[in-house]
């Protein structure tokens, strides 16, 4: 940083030429898809880069100071200005001090302003936040905080009324993300532990599964902490009118087939458990050889039951989609 | 420049994860400063902050923090000191061993970066992260920033001792100071 040639902070004393002042070179080398429509250098924007104060370059001498005022008011109410005399200035420009009363003012004039023509000149337009007083940034960082807080409290809330009307059904728009819900859907769902479909594993039980699943995410909608677990469940609600949206056939088939482990599961661990009435045909039963000797029986049973075992398990893990750790450089 | 459709969240988050893809995927020096400015300035935008931190763009910045290149680290900084600004970003940073990492910027030769730096421990502060943030030699660093010839670092100082911390840490750190021969410690930066 340029050697500051007095320690005068106060606002109206002999400026300093700060290196954030200076306009810094062009980016060229952007690849097209993040070229922006406006060449703009490489710099990092932050809260202490910004400020309500700023100073303006390039505007010419010939007595247009109450025009360039009056062209920043349209941006928001100033509450002081002057010309900064001592500047180190170009022939026949002058610089000004505009201090506005809100920061968003400053932050549109800068970007209005900067590099546009104003009677004849080029005027270059930056924040100078070494002008604030201790006040002045304590309630800038303040605002900033509270303006944060405030937008993402809206966009969670936004979110949430996005997902209450998706609960219904809509439009085939649905379909297309389905596959992802279903991935969410495998993650966060602990509360289905009775199997209430047939071994077909149609899908018109999971809207008895809904029913259940709501007390859950309309109480879960309110803590934040649980706002994923709650986005989760939401999101397999939108599973459950199948019979009046289009899903996908693979989304059917992955369905059917876990459901289908799930069910052979819960038959192999807990017989009794199975009051629920079937819906639908049963699957025969593989029929039982009779070898006409007890020893061979015996071995075939065996066999019969570590098949039964084998076929049990699922052999293949559903694929979560877990959001994978980025490489770390 | 975006505009406001159903398939909007959907676009920005899959722009965001391209840059990050970038990013991590070239080995071109500059075009990683570019990237890094770029996920930088996104994250001063509240729209965009979920989207970073689903993408962990967070701990991306974290993790430059302790790069060679001073630019990598001004803007990492620069990213950290705009996300911090999010409570839930706010606690993905703390978790991922922050204010250890952020402390040391403050001894950084850029001042943008120191800047940035103190605005993000005080973004950080929260009832169980107060005491850390408060230690005696982070405290120190302020009182000395806070005598700086840089109008920028003595106010930002000044806020924090006044917000972040009590009158009597103030003091007795003071007096800690004053029980010191030489400055040791944290240099201010150059620039």
């Amino acid at each position: 940083m340029a050697a500051p040639r007095n320690n005068n902070s106060s606002c109206w004393g002999d400026p300093d030429v700060y290196k954030h002042h200076e306009q810094k070179k062009i980016c060229i080398s952007r690849p097209k898809y993040r070229d922006g429509r406006r060449d703009r250098a490489v710099k990092v924007y932050t809260i202490n880069l910004e400020s309500n104060y700023l100073m303006i370059q390039g505007v010419p001498a010939i007595g247009v100071m109450t025009e360039l005022i009056q062209l920043c008011a349209l941006y928001g109410a100033v509450e002081e200005y002057r010309p900064l005399d001592e500047y180190p200035a170009e022939e026949f420009t002058e610089v000004y001090l505009v201090k506005f009363q809100k920061l968003t003012s400053a932050r549109a004039a800068k970007r209005r302003m900067d590099e546009k023509s104003f009677y004849g000149g080029l005027l270059h337009v930056c924040y100078v936040p070494e002008y604030e007083t201790v006040e002045d940034t304590r309630l800038k960082l303040q605002d900033r905080r509270r303006y944060i807080i405030r937008a993402v409290r809206n966009k969670a809330r936004e979110k949430e009324q996005k997902e209450a009307i998706n609960e219904k059904p809509t439009s085939s728009e649905k379909a297309t993300t389905s596959e992802t819900e279903y991935h969410y859907y495998r993650h966060g769902n602990p509360h289905r532990t009775i199997p209430t479909e047939d071994k077909m594993g149609t899908l018109h039980n999971a809207i008895i599964d809904t029913k259940r699943l709501e007390p859950q995410s309309s109480s879960s909608c309110q803590a934040s902490s649980d706002k994923d677990r709650g986005t989760e469940q939401r999101l397999t609600l939108n599973q459950a009118p199948a019979a009046v949206r289009f899903v996908p056939r693979t989304t059917h088939l992955e369905n059917r087939k876990r459901r289908m482990e799930e069910a052979t599961d819960h038959s192999l661990t807990d017989v009794t458990i199975n009051n629920e009435p079937l819906i639908g045909p049963k699957l025969p039963e593989p029929p039982k050889l009779d070898m006409e000797d007890v020893s061979l029986n015996t071995t075939a049973n065996l066999i019969r039951n570590t098949l039964k075992k084998v076929e049990s398990v699922p052999d293949l893990k559903p694929v979560e989609k877990k959001v994978k750790p980025r490489r770390r450089i | 420049m975006w505009k406001k459709d159903s398939s909007e969240g959907s676009d920005r988050f899959e722009y965001l994860q391209t840059l990050v893809t970038e990013f991590q995927d070239t080995d071109n020096e500059e075009a990683k400063e570019q990237v890094l400015a770029n996920l930088a300035n996104f994250a001063y935008d509240p729209n965009n902050m979920e989207n970073l931190r689903e993408l962990q763009v967070p701990d991306l910045f974290l993790d430059m923090l302790t790069e060679e290149n001073a630019n990598f680290v001004e803007f990492g900084m620069g990213g950290l000191c705009n996300l911090s600004m999010d409570p839930e970003c706010r606690d993905v940073i703390l978790q991922g061993n922050g204010i250890s990492l952020v402390t040391n910027c403050l001894s950084n030769q850029r001042e943008e970066t120191v800047l940035s730096a103190i605005t993000t421990l005080m973004n950080l502060t929260t009832p169980s992260s107060r005491a850390e943030i408060t230690d005696p030699a982070i405290l120190q660093c302020m009182l000395r920033f806070s005598l700086s010839e840089s109008p920028r670092l003595r106010s930002l100082a000044a806020v924090f001792l006044q917000d972040c911390c009590s009158q009597e840490q103030v003091a007795r750190a003071e007096q800690q100071m004053q029980g010191q021969q030489s400055a040791v410690g944290i240099p201010l930066p150059k620039d």
